[in-house]
């Protein structure tokens, strides 16, 4: 099942395939050197979580869904490329590990097991959640259609949803690395520790902001600002970007919405 | 190795021995900065700013001239960069704002101290004073420059440097004594 | 002595760098001037108390961000010098001698007095720094790290083409919607020159993701761009634009009346 294609011996360059509902395991080259995934998936829900092991675990399941497969016959006119549709690319190089789904395999779920100290990358086009959770290091996250669910993380945070909800949870934040949260017709809901430190970038146009960090705003872009003594959060408002700092300020994170909520709670 | 023959170094392209120069000054520059407009994110700016200065001005570094004297002429016209552009911005109340309390604490024994001094007050009445005062005190006192370094950083005679310290102190004892009378006139 | 001139010896008194007998003659001084002795310790308290300010001790991400900031310029550096360093013998020495030429001629300009050329001059050399950062920041694999090198390039000089060129860049290219937004941002401080708005109409139609296109059109409206307005017209139109894209366009079609 799963095949080896020898390269040049200067890049160290691994490929297999893996059809649907099914569990492949792939290691880093070098386990010791800073690690990173990067998956790409059309279609389907994509989870991918930290744990104590060192190999790279990923299981698919649904693809090719007897209702779907009407769906995925080629169109008049065209053919289909590839012998098995429900295929994903695995490739390795440099220690990064890359998985690409394929957009005519039809919605394929899959769930990754990462070591937690791995840096992780994910874009997916129309999956229902993407769920990344237990990772230490930098973490990008794109869901076009669907949500962002980052849970019980620490590094840095660069994420994205154009119709889902955006929710992020760091345990801590590493120091000097920027990090950005939008949506553009969800919500933006990210929580922060109590003692970061950050430059704050804020800006929604259909939504309301809340939070109960103590967010010292910038003079140049004083928005209205009233307390909501019911809800105990501060609530500000602005047509435009408002910026400000947290405990004195440090590297900038900007959350961003078009028709959401921005909430920023304090761990 | 000296600074000025460490910088010499860097002039003529090993720039990497910035990193020494970095690790010896960045804490004195940084206190400069905190002291000249208390906002520590725009201080550590500033001093990032001086090392890329130093860096692209190499080549027209003088080793006949002090590297510290020259450090500060760096570090003040960045400093003067910064308020011309936020001029506009930061009010007074905000500045004091951003002023970190200090936890006053009882003044010991060891403390020669000839009145019994509240440092927070002291901090207080620092950055009362007007901006080319409390610099000279800063580069006098806190960074302990001699008074013909000053001279070169603020690019005025010995003479004056000795004047402006003498004028910087009696003002500070005024905003002092200030302080010091509407508090008591608070409690009482 | 008199008072006057005692006054003038108190900062070399203070610094401890008063000559011997300066400092014999206002101490007798003193012994006869109650009214300046007294001024004098009390100035002196001032002076000591200065001493003991607990000093502000940066963090310790200073120093993580300045060797980071070295070894990108490092690497700007050896990658420019590359470029333009020519290869024969006899034109590396007539190199050289140019560059010392400009070196001797830039040290005789830090010693004049006209500060605000100095001024001028260095402000030049950070913007170039910062430049110098921002494009190789905005080079790296991690979103993190090309938010950071567009956090560099807000700060440029607005005249920076080659700043500008990696922000459009950035805006139509790059693989993080949230680094586009960014870069959309940024752009915000390059309002004055024309080639930005010629950039940002130039950027809109190659957009789609709805988020930056309206940071986009958002821009156009904070430079009171009138002449985007067929740009916008065609965007509100557009069957495949998302709807709240369009409503945006119509808003600053109306704003730009």
């Amino acid at each position: 099942m799963k095949k080896l294609i020898a390269t040049t011996f200067l890049a160290a360059m691994a490929a297999g395939s893996l059809r649907a509902q099914d569990q492949t395991k792939v290691a880093f080259p070098n386990p010791g050197q800073p690690r990173k995934l990067v998956v790409d998936s059309m279609m389907g829900s994509v989870t991918v979580r930290g744990y104590d092991g060192q190999e790279v675990i990923i299981e698919t399941s649904g693809g090719r869904s007897p209702a779907r497969k009407r769906t995925s016959e080629p169109p008049p006119g065209m053919h289909r490329i590839g012998s098995n549709g429900g295929d994903v690319n695995i490739t390795t190089q440099d220690n990064t590990i890359r998985i690409n789904g394929n957009i005519l395999s039809g919605p394929a779920n899959m769930t990754i097991q990462v070591p937690v100290q791995t840096s992780v990358t994910v874009k997916t086009l129309s999956g229902k959640e993407l769920l990344i959770e237990n990772i230490n290091g930098e973490i990008e996250a794109n869901n076009m259609n669907g949500n962002v669910q980052i849970v019980n993380v620490s590094g840095s945070v660069v994420a994205h949803s154009m119709n889902g909800k955006v929710t992020a949870s760091l345990n801590t934040v590493m120091p000097d690395k920027a990090m950005s949260f939008s949506s553009f017709n969800g919500d933006v809901d990210v929580t922060l520790p109590g003692g970061v430190k950050a430059n704050v970038k804020l800006k929604t146009d259909r939504g309301d902001m809340f939070t109960d960090f103590d967010i010292k705003l910038d003079p140049t872009s004083p928005p209205t600002v009233t307390a909501d003594k019911n809800a105990k959060k501060t609530r500000v408002r602005s047509d435009r970007s408002t910026t400000g700092s947290i405990n004195g300020g440090g590297p900038e994170i900007q959350f961003t919405s078009y028709n959401g909520d921005i909430v920023i709670h304090k761990k | 190795m000296n600074d000025n023959a460490l910088m010499q170094e860097v002039a003529g392209g090993q720039i990497g021995q910035l990193a020494i120069l970095f690790e010896r000054h960045h804490r004195s520059l940084f206190r400069y900065f905190v002291s000249m407009q208390r906002d520590r994110q725009v201080a550590e700016d500033l001093v990032q700013d001086v090392f890329f200065r130093m860096l692209r001005y190499r080549a027209s570094y003088d080793s006949a001239q002090s590297f510290t004297g020259w450090m500060y002429q760096i570090a003040r016209n960045a400093f003067m960069d910064h308020t011309r552009k936020k001029r506009d911005v930061v009010d007074i109340d905000e500045f004091a704002d951003r002023r970190p309390e200090f936890a006053s604490k009882q003044p010991g024994p060891e403390e020669t101290v000839v009145r019994k001094q509240d440092l927070g007050l002291l901090q207080r009445a620092l950055d009362m004073l007007p901006t080319e005062k409390r610099e000279v005190l800063v580069l006098s006192r806190l960074q302990g420059m001699k008074h013909d370094e000053i001279a070169i950083v603020l690019g005025c005679e010995v003479g004056t440097v000795k004047v402006r310290v003498f004028r910087a102190v009696k003002a500070l004892e005024q905003i002092y004594t200030g302080l010091e009378q509407e508090r008591q006139e608070n409690v009482s | 002595m008199k008072c006057e001139e005692a006054k003038l010896l108190l900062a070399d008194y203070w610094a401890q760098t008063l000559r011997d007998q300066d400092e014999m003659e206002l101490e007798a001084h003193f012994a006869t001037c109650p009214a300046c002795r007294e001024e004098t310790v009390r100035l002196e308290s001032m002076w000591k108390g200065l001493a003991a300010l607990p000093p502000e001790e940066p963090d310790s991400k200073m120093r993580s961000r300045f060797y980071e900031s070295l070894g990108a310029y490092r690497l700007g550096a050896e990658s420019r010098a590359k470029k333009w360093w020519p290869l024969s013998p006899a034109l590396q020495i007539a190199a050289s001698f140019a560059i010392l030429a400009l070196g001797l001629a830039g040290g005789y300009a830090l010693r004049t007095d006209n500060t605000s050329d100095q001024v001028a001059q260095l402000r030049e050399e950070v913007t170039g720094m910062r430049q110098l950062v921002a494009l190789s920041l905005l080079q790296q694999q991690s979103a993190s790290e090309r938010l950071r090198g567009v956090g560099y390039a807000f700060r440029a000089e607005p005249s920076n083409t080659e700043v500008l060129a990696a922000l459009v860049s950035a805006i139509n290219n790059d693989a993080s919607v949230n680094v586009r937004l960014a870069a959309v941002d940024a752009l915000h401080t390059f309002s004055g020159s024309p080639s930005t708005r010629q950039a940002v109409m130039e950027a809109l139609p190659k957009q789609n993701v709805p988020l930056v296109q309206v940071a986009l059109i958002d821009l156009l409206v904070d430079f009171k761009d009138r002449q985007a307005r067929p740009e916008l017209r065609r965007l509100a139109s557009d069957e495949s634009v998302n709807d709240g894209v369009k409503q945006r366009a119509l808003w600053a079609l109306e704003t730009l009346q």
